[in-house]
Parts: C-alpha cells; structure tokens; sequence
C-alpha cells in the first residue's frame, strides 16, 4: 500500500506550511492541536462539530478535494469524547428526560468518518476502527485489505483523537498522566510515572499505486502482552519476516512517552538494532493518546529530513528509507510499522 | 418580564443553545425566519429549541403542528412564552 498524500493537524505547526523543526512549547501536560481555521467546513455544519470530528474533517478536506476516494477508514479511540461526556451529564442533569441531539450525534466514534461521506457525497466504504490504542493500526490493516481486494482504489485513511476535560481527569486519576507539571521539552528527562496527553487529526490517501507515492506500508504488525521480551522477540520476528536478508532499518521511530513504567519496552525495542540505526522520538510534539502512531507515520513521510529534537541516537545510515515505527499504547497494546519512503529526503 | 426583555433574553438562549458563534442577539431581528432563510436553522435545531423552551420555561410541545406555529421567529416564539410558560 502507497501513501500519496497525507495531511496533519497537531500540536506543532504540521498543517498548511508545514515547520517541524522548531517545537512548540507547553508546560500544563495537554498538548492541544493547533487547529487551523476551517475554510471548507460549511459554518451550520461547523457550528455543530466537536473538536475530534471538526479536527478530523479539516485535516481530511485538502485530501478529498484533490482526489476522489473510493472508502473512508478512520481510527479513533475515542471519538467526540468530550461530546459523549456532556450528553451523559444531560443524562444525569435532566434525570433522563428532554435531551438535546446535538451531543450525541457527534459524540459517536463514527460521526468522523459519516460527516466525511456527507461532505463528500461519498457513498463507499466507510468504517471507523476504535481498538484503543490499536484503532489506528486496525484502520490501516483494513486499507491494505481494501487494496489488495480492490486494486485501483483509492482510500481515505486517518485517525483522530481529542483531549476532552473529563477524560483527562479520569485518566489523571488512572495514573495515566504526571502529577507534576512539566514542559513537552523535559519529557524524555524526567523520570516519573505518566506522560502528556495529546491529541491530532491525521489523513492519508492511500492506494496501490507506487509512482509518486510519498511512501510504501510494507508490513504492519499488532501484539497485546505486558512482557517486554515478547515485544523484542516479535519486533526482531517482524525484522525477519519483512526485511530482505542483510538489510537494516535505517531509522526507529518510537512512541516514548516519559512514562518510566513504559521505557522498558522502547529500550527492549531499541537494543535490536546497531550504530547503522537512527532513533527517533515524537511524542514531545503531540502527546500520548490512543491513535498518535498516526503522528509517526505522518512525520515518516515527512518529506525533509526529521529535526534535531526527535532524535536520540543519531546512527550512520547515509538515506533514512527504511523506517520502523513502534508504539507501546499503555505497555499493553503494541505495534510494528515498516515504511519504506520513495521520496528522497 | 417584559415581552422586550424576554425576546433579548430569548436571542441569547438559542445563540447558547444552538452554538451560533459567529452570530450576536442584535443580528437577529424578530420578525426574521428562524428556519431556511433567515437565521437558517434546520431540523435538528428545531429539536434543541423545543427543549429550550421545555427547560427554560416549563413549556412541552407535542404536537408537531403546534411546533411549526410556535418556531417561526423570535415574535411568535416570545408570544407563546408568555401565555404558556410554567416557570
């Protein structure tokens, strides 16, 4: 499967004059989007739109306006979940009574990928994948699905997830996240339990077509252990199975997140690999949440080379071409990438 | 209240209520159609106006018909406050 376009709303400055070299700082531990004025949203639709679903559908326009897609395949987690908390506290607050629709209506998961067909007048395929921290993953196996049953089509693949205030304290409470405070800059030097949240919107188009393609999905790969010797034995497994005898990846894009109960698996991950390997981290950009290995795959295909501050260990591979992107959601939920980029960088 | 106090007071609501950000209680004139043209509100609105009008001012409509009598703008809707609210 070929990427050919791809598009990302983010905390950085990922979307329209894309600059990730400079690093935008934030200190209250939610790394929000920055979220560009949404020119081809229609204002009575607009008005209606969460964030998650406002996010997904801005990031998606300039994609669907160059090409028409034959299917939409969204991850998300979480959908509009700031929508959904404040239709149950309607729920509560009105004692099951006279409810607004407006809340619920975009507080589905699905509501991205529909409000997508709407705009688009696109009546093909059109699923929402919401496995937590896999969703995203599920949506890309299911492109390449598509693809390989349906050779010549084209696919809208994303994945969005927002901070919502609520949530953010329910997880605060889970552990998910610091107590302290820090800056998204000091994320990889403080060692503490927990992480930033973040949150972002990221499309691709995706096909079968390898001429122009920004990069090819070679293989993906998804586990579910706590064990950070399997994660090493199934990454050097993937290795293995997709790489060609003698060949290394030239860069590991991990989702190291600051969280000191998660960096066993990174550091298993990173020892499979030798100087020849760059290492590169990108959650001090976005932040964790659920479907942010879409983040990965977005700066993968980043067509300059990725800045001084996502890298950890500068290997001596000549050309970044292949990359393996692995995520850890909550050192449960696991995930294997391996892109090759057909662009120069 | 005053009939003109409430029609202000009505404005604010349904801007609140329906997320009209980019719209201010002056832009609304009373007389104006709140559906199509107008303000443009569509079916979906309609459903948050009668709950509006259920939680602000203990008023039920149930009959559709009686709905699209009462929701044509802010006069006909500041009328039928005044003679059917319950709080």
């Amino acid at each position: 499967m070929y990427i050919h376009h791809h598009t990302c709303i983010s905390p950085q400055q990922t979307f329209r004059n894309a600059d990730v070299e400079a690093l935008q700082e934030n200190t209250d531990n939610k790394l929000k989007a920055k979220e560009p004025v949404y020119d081809g949203i229609p204002p009575g639709i607009l008005r209606r739109m969460g964030k998650a679903v406002r996010m997904g559908i801005g990031a998606a326009i300039p994609i669907i306006k160059q090409q028409s897609t034959d299917g939409i395949i969204i991850g998300t987690a979480n959908g509009g979940m700031e929508d959904c908390i404040k239709f149950l506290n309607q729920i509560i607050a009105y004692d099951e009574g006279m409810l607004t629709p407006g809340n619920f209506v975009q507080s589905t998961p699905n509501a991205i990928a529909a409000q997508m067909g709407l705009l688009d007048k696109n009546r093909g395929y059109n699923i929402t994948h919401v496995h937590r921290g896999l969703a995203f993953e599920n949506a890309l196996l299911d492109a390449m699905l598509m693809i390989r049953e349906n050779p010549g089509n084209h696919y809208l693949l994303g994945a969005v997830d927002e901070i919502s205030d609520y949530n953010y304290n329910i997880d605060l409470l889970d552990g998910c996240y610091k107590n302290e405070k820090i800056s998204n800059k000091a994320l990889y030097t403080t060692s503490s339990e927990g992480t930033i949240a973040g949150e972002g919107a990221v499309m691709f188009l995706v096909n079968n077509d390898a001429e122009n393609a920004l990069a090819k999905i070679n293989a993906i790969q998804t586990l579910h252990t706590t064990d950070e010797t399997e994660v090493r034995h199934a990454l050097r497994q993937f290795m293995q199975q997709h790489f060609a005898p003698g060949q290394k990846a030239d860069m590991l894009l991990t989702g190291e997140n600051g969280d000191n109960r998660l960096l066993k698996y990174y550091t298993a991950a990173e020892s499979l690999f030798d100087d020849h390997t760059t290492v590169a981290r990108f959650k001090h950009m976005c932040g964790e949440y659920p479907t942010a290995s879409s983040v990965a795959l977005w700066l993968a295909c980043y067509p300059q080379p990725l800045p001084p501050h996502m890298i950890k260990k500068q290997g001596s591979a000549a050309a970044v071409r292949n990359i393996i992107i692995y995520n850890s959601y909550r050192g449960l939920q696991h995930s294997f990438i391996h892109i090759v980029i057909t662009h120069k960088k | 209240m005053e009939k003109e106090q409430l029609k202000q007071q009505l404005k604010e609501q349904i801007i609140q209520f329906l997320n009209l950000t980019s719209v201010k209680p002056a832009d609304i004139k009373d007389d104006e159609p709140l559906f199509g043209e107008g303000l443009g509100l569509d079916s979906i609105d309609s459903i948050e106006l009668i709950v509006l009008l259920s939680r602000e001012y203990g008023i039920t409509i149930q009959d559709p018909k009686e709905g699209r009598k009462i929701l044509v703008d802010i006069n006909t809707m500041a009328d039928y406050i005044i003679l059917h609210q319950t709080k």
